[in-house]
């Protein structure tokens, strides 16, 4: 635990524009809503996936960029209108499906931080996520 | 964004809540991308049927016909779900008949399909099309040298109301140079069929970050159309890839230094009999042998791809149900050489419907009780979408394999021998 009581920001880039936070859920891989999020349970349902069974639901999932179908953002509307959508997301490099998904399903989201997130922050560490101003706070477990 | 004074009057509801919308959708997407502008597009594709209702109407509220050419992705079938005894269909007959009138008020064309190119809608090289479908955005840039950049199906939507897309990305001369290069190692080619392509394209996809391009060398020059073709629209299952350059093939790469921008590489990725093996594999997600449902169409078939499945179920009863996502169009080509009959006969049924996506055979909230467990395709792409949003056992093989599954209901494919 040494080092985590402080609080500790890293700024990145607007993506997607407002405020959430919550418990991270952290990945280093690539992610589309379509595919790898069930919209009617909020969990990962691939098969051979690392994630597989793990629920997104209002969690800030940290991973490394979009992928996959152009339906990737009609599924992010779906489970966010079903409330199975992340809280907020943080990615190293967003790419435009990713983009225009979490823009239409108004999922708050960051991309090019200027630290190493996969180093800085671990799942179940608790993460406040200012997309509109570029800021995370890692609040630590 | 610099935006011009039509644009400020569309961003300002000038022209209807609808146009409005999507304009604020497309100037945050363009502004989160840094775009300086936005620009007209020669044609747009959406999908109404992938669209939620919702977000069709808050999209299209108050927007007449446009100037433009818009056509559609593949589409529903409730009515024929329903003759087939697929027990939930009839929830989905509702909101498809709403959007499809509306898509009808707008003017667009009922395309249907995932591979217009085969219906004579092709664009020209250079051309800026606006679309949603990852298959038909990565076929239209690579194949015919189109301006298409990754886009998702909601986006799509905003863009064709609008007439217009963000100059971002793929739409810039200058990134479309390959930045990451695939080699053969030790691989002969010479008897690879369709799913080899769509097993390669399968693994390069999940090679390559994000969705820079891509650059194949070492494939025999001006590769079959079909060929290409599963080679570039598998990439962007298994990653992003939206423009692949095959050397000697592609109108971007005569050559590997023109694909490359007279750069080197940043990236070199190597392809040989362990990945190939690997990718196969993991294409077959399955416990027993027993095929329940067979798929083809995953792009949109072609008229020489039911010829050859018409030719091998001739005069034969098939134990699986089998699916053909095509083109009205093309099925109807089908039809005058006998070949949909020829096929329907046997057993097998045709949909302009995505076969993989929304497989209404496989898709429980579509089939109920009468769902297939498992499926058996050629396409990587199919594969992927089969197990993931289906959720079923996945059988990938030859065409050959797949026409021999859906005869005898039992899985006798093999991982390629490779040469």
């Amino acid at each position: 635990m040494e080092g985590r009581d402080t609080k500790m920001e890293i700024r990145a880039h607007t993506v997607s524009a407002g405020k959430a936070e919550g418990e991270a859920v952290v990945y280093n891989g690539p992610f589309s809503f379509l595919g790898d999020l069930d919209p009617a349970t909020g969990k990962v349902p691939a098969p051979r996936h690392e994630l597989e069974g793990k629920s997104l639901v209002n969690k800030v999932f940290v991973f490394t960029t979009g992928k996959g179908s152009s339906g990737g953002d009609f599924a992010a509307w779906a489970a966010k209108e079903n409330g199975n959508a992340p809280a907020a997301m943080i990615c190293l490099e967003s790419e435009p499906v990713l983009s225009g998904a979490v823009i239409a399903a108004e999922i708050p989201t960051v991309d090019r931080p200027e630290k190493n997130v996969f180093d800085l922050i671990k799942t179940g560490d608790y993460v406040r996520v200012d997309a509109t101003a570029g800021i995370i706070e890692v609040v630590g477990k | 964004m610099l935006l011009t004074d039509e644009e400020k009057r569309m961003q300002a509801g000038d022209y209807g809540p609808g146009i409005q919308r999507a304009m604020d959708l497309l100037v945050k997407l363009g502004d989160s991308f840094d775009a300086e502008r936005l620009v007209p597009i020669s044609y747009g594709h959406i999908s109404y049927d992938f669209c939620p209702e919702k977000f069709w109407d808050l999209m299209t509220e108050g927007v007449g016909k446009t100037r433009h050419r818009v056509t559609t992705h593949p589409s529903y079938s409730p009515e024929l779900w329903k003759e087939w005894g697929l027990l939930l269909a009839d929830q989905w007959a509702g909101e498809h008949e709403r959007k499809l009138k509306r898509y009808k008020e707008l003017g667009w064309l009922r395309t249907e399909t995932c591979a217009e190119y085969l219906l004579g809608i092709v664009p020209r090289k250079g051309d800026i099309v606006s679309m949603g479908g990852s298959c038909m955005q990565v076929a239209n840039n690579s194949l015919f040298g189109a301006r298409v950049d990754r886009m998702g199906i909601l986006v799509s939507l905003a863009a064709a109301v609008c007439g217009r897309t963000p100059l971002m990305g793929l739409l810039l001369p200058e990134n479309r140079y390959a930045s990451h290069m695939v080699e053969l190692d030790d691989l002969d080619v010479s008897d690879w069929t369709l799913s080899h392509y769509h097993c390669l394209g399968y693994y390069i996809g999940d090679q390559v970050p994000g969705f820079k391009p891509v650059v194949v060398n070492g494939l025999p020059a001006n590769l079959p159309f079909d060929f290409a073709r599963a080679l570039v629209i598998s990439m962007p299952t298994s990653g992003s890839v939206t423009l692949a350059h095959v050397v000697g093939t592609t109108p971007e790469a005569p050559t590997l230094e023109a694909a490359l921008g007279g750069k080197k590489p940043e990236h070199l990725i190597r392809v040989g009999k362990r990945e190939m093996t690997q990718t196969w594999e993991r294409l077959n997600v399955w416990d027993n042998d027993r095929v329940e449902h067979v798929v083809f169409g995953c792009p949109h078939a072609t008229i020489d791809e039911i010829g050859r499945v018409a030719a091998l179920v001739e005069g034969k009863t098939i134990k699986t149900s089998l699916l053909i996502g095509a083109s009205a169009p093309v099925e109807a080509l089908a039809r005058r050489q006998g070949w949909a009959e020829c096929i329907e006969k046997a057993g097998g049924h045709f949909l302009p419907v995505c076969p993989s996506i929304t497989n209404p055979f496989t898709r429980r909230d579509i089939a109920g009780d009468n769902q297939a467990k498992s499926a058996a395709t050629d396409s990587a792409r199919s594969a992927h979408y089969l197990a993931t949003v289906s959720g079923v056992k996945v059988f990938f093989g030859t065409e050959e394999e797949c026409i021999n599954a859906a005869i005898t209901g039992t899985w006798k494919g093999e991982i390629p021998k490779w040469k």
